[in-house]
């Protein structure tokens, strides 16, 4: 938790972002949720054709949705967590487009 | 636990604003949702007693479906047996659909056998309270629909995000202190004190609990577009929800499925497990099929209160189960947790009522949540030296924090009772619970709001003892008074809903007394104050009468 001292000497304050940091949770963390789920989908346990994985799986898209959306507050800026959100969707995305 | 102060300051906000917007409607829907863990009890507390015929032995139920038919050629279509549940009639049909609606005009037709083995049928229309009560809790009271969808499913999705994220903030901004003071509940450093501790001791030690409910009401509320945002982006063709293998019925069937070969096949598939019911479907088409409840109390079951098979009604081939052991039913037996975590569903009668009980404390724990709102809000004013007036937005919240929370309660309550008396007058008793919980919500409301949050407080605990009073009173009423023709709990079931009722009771009684006693000697800046020029308090008479 003692990021800032490490990291950043200057301990500026995050800014609360309060609309656009929301906005960002709610969409990329919904993308990023889905390529996750069917990266778990294709090449987690029991593969693609599992029986009634498809009904795990949609179960998975909640949390994971949630996670993101409840930590997204946690970024230092707004600019900041579009740009990490960014590119984890794109690189889960292109995992599962390429591997798929 | 250190974390940076900038980071706790947003998240106490995120909390605040998370759990101010939710509070009311979850409190609606925990109350009415720790009721629905004894659903059945409860219908069959509401219906009288005529409403059920009596049971045939298990192998006498193929001659009652053949007696039964030759009367009523509309049951092959379909029909429901109970096997040998004294909470039911033995065979039940009726042209309802299947949905989540509830239908407070639906008739439906029993039939069972006389000991000599002559056919007794009537037609009932059966009483809805419990499924009524188990909307309330699924819509908070919302009425409407959305496609085919409740609206009120769909707004309490959208709360159970907010209450999720409210968890999430609410221990990230409680951490630093954990430790120190989970176990604290100071009493001397004030009420508002008190609230805080007994906020963070209900929020923390049911955590579990409260990220399962509030993952599965989101689930719940968007399967559907989750479903479709999947299938039109990772999958390459979207797979089906089930398979449909062994759809096709023989050729040549008998007419009529026998019961006792089903009932014997389904208690064969799994150990542990009982048919508690068996729903005939499709039976004149190639979709023919038997869905069977299996209840269980050592398993973690799929439904609400049972697992459920799909066999094919003439050769008994498994068509679906949720309760498949073993590598190929693993992701079924995995949803089938979420699903039992959501509805308490496994540990038999202790499993309900610790289900109960959480469900309570979560209410306790919306309700606290709001009481602490006030209490900040209400610091702001103490540097006045006149007696202050609580902001707009404060008076507003109290009123409808009690309005709501107290109101939905004491509804609920005059619903069970009025229920009660006015069956035995009208014909279908289901549309009078609805009028009676929507009109006694909107007068706790607008009192709440007239009379101010402190009186109404007061008024709604004492209402509610006093309903719930008139539950086991209204039993022993129909004991000495069969001509009222009230009835009264006729098994430990349903004695148990009028036991509780008593206790209920008890405890509104007390909650009114120290409501009262805080409003009377309590801070006279409160919200909760009862202020002296409307009424002259028991305090100020004695003081007059002293002068």
């Amino acid at each position: 938790m003692s990021l800032s001292e490490t990291r950043r000497p200057s301990k500026e304050k995050i800014r609360p972002d309060w609309i656009s940091k929301t906005a960002i949770g709610l969409v990329l963390g919904f993308a990023l949720a889905l390529a996750l789920v069917g990266l778990f989908a294709w090449f987690g346990p029991g593969g693609i054709e599992a029986r009634d994985k498809y009904q795990f799986n949609m179960w998975l898209v909640a949390p994971i949705w949630l996670s993101v959306v409840s930590l997204v507050y946690l970024f230092h800026s707004a600019a900041r967590a579009l740009l990490w959100l960014g590119g984890a969707n794109l690189l889960a995305w292109a995992l599962l487009l390429l591997l798929r | 636990m250190q974390i940076r102060s900038d980071i706790l300051r947003i998240y106490q906000k995120v909390h605040l604003w998370t759990g101010i917007t939710t509070g009311i409607l979850l409190f609606i829907c925990f109350f009415a949702g720790a009721l629905t863990m004894f659903k059945t009890e409860i219908a069959a507390w509401a219906s009288p007693p005529s409403h059920v015929l009596p049971q045939v032995p298990v192998e006498r139920l193929d001659e009652l479906l053949a007696k039964a038919q030759a009367q009523h050629p509309e049951i092959s279509q379909g029909f429901t047996i109970y096997p040998n549940d004294s909470r039911y009639s033995p065979l039940t049909w009726s042209q309802v659909s299947r949905d989540h609606d509830v239908h407070l005009n639906a008739a439906q037709w029993q039939a069972s056998l006389t000991p000599e083995g002559e056919l007794i049928t009537q037609q009932v229309v059966p009483n809805q309270l419990a499924e009524l009560i188990d909307q309330l809790h699924r819509t908070a009271g919302i009425a409407g629909h959305v496609g085919h969808e409740q609206l009120g499913v769909l707004v309490m999705g959208v709360a159970s995000m907010l209450y999720f994220i409210a968890l999430v903030s609410g221990v990230i901004f409680l951490l630093p202190t954990l430790v120190k003071t989970l176990f604290a509940l100071r009493r001397k450093k004030g009420p508002s004190r008190f609230w805080l501790d007994t906020h963070n001791l209900l929020g923390i030690t049911a955590l579990p609990f409260h990220i399962v409910i509030a993952l599965t009401v989101i689930v719940f509320a968007f399967h559907d577009q989750f479903y479709d945002a999947l299938n039109q982006t990772i999958y390459k063709t979207p797979p089906s929800f089930m398979p449909r293998t062994a759809m096709q019925a023989p050729a040549e069937h008998p007419p009529l499925p026998v019961i006792s070969e089903v009932l014997t096949a389904a208690n064969s598939f799994q150990a542990d497990y009982q048919a508690r019911s068996i729903t005939f479907a499709g039976l004149d088409g190639p979709r023919a099929m038997a869905r069977i409840e299996m209840y269980s109390d050592s398993a973690m079951m799929r439904g609400p209160l049972a697992d459920f098979l799909a066999l094919n009604p003439y050769n008994h081939q498994v068509m679906f189960s949720t309760m498949t052991a073993g590598e190929q039913g693993i992701w079924g037996r995995i949803v089938a947790v979420f699903f039992g975590l959501h509805f308490g569903s496994f540990a038999g009668m202790a499993g309900r009522w610790l289900y109960f009980g959480l469900g309570l404390s979560g209410a306790m724990l919306f309700y606290s949540g709001n009481l602490l709102w006030l209490e900040q809000r209400r610091k702001l004013q103490k540097q006045a030296t006149t007696p202050v007036q609580q902001p707009k937005r404060v008076r507003i919240m109290a009123a409808l924090t009690v309005g709501c929370c107290l109101g939905s309660v004491v509804a609920i309550a005059a619903s069970m009772v009025l229920g009660k008396w006015l069956a035995p007058v009208l014909d279908n008793v289901n549309y009078s619970y609805l009028w009676i919980y929507y009109l006694g919500f909107a007068a706790a409301l607008i009192y709440s709001f007239s009379a101010g949050a402190a009186r109404a407080a007061i008024r709604l605990l004492q209402a509610g003892a006093l309903l719930c009073l008139a539950i086991p009173l209204s039993s022993l009423a129909a004991l000495c008074l069969p001509s009222l023709g009230l009835w009264a709990p006729q098994t430990p079931a349903t004695l148990m809903v009028d036991v509780v009722a008593l206790l209920s009771a008890a405890g509104f009684a007390y909650a009114a007394k120290v409501t009262y006693q805080r409003a009377v000697n309590g801070d006279a800046d409160s919200i909760w104050a009862l202020t002296p020029p409307t009424t002259p308090t028991r305090v100020n008479r004695q003081l007059s009468q002293s002068s």
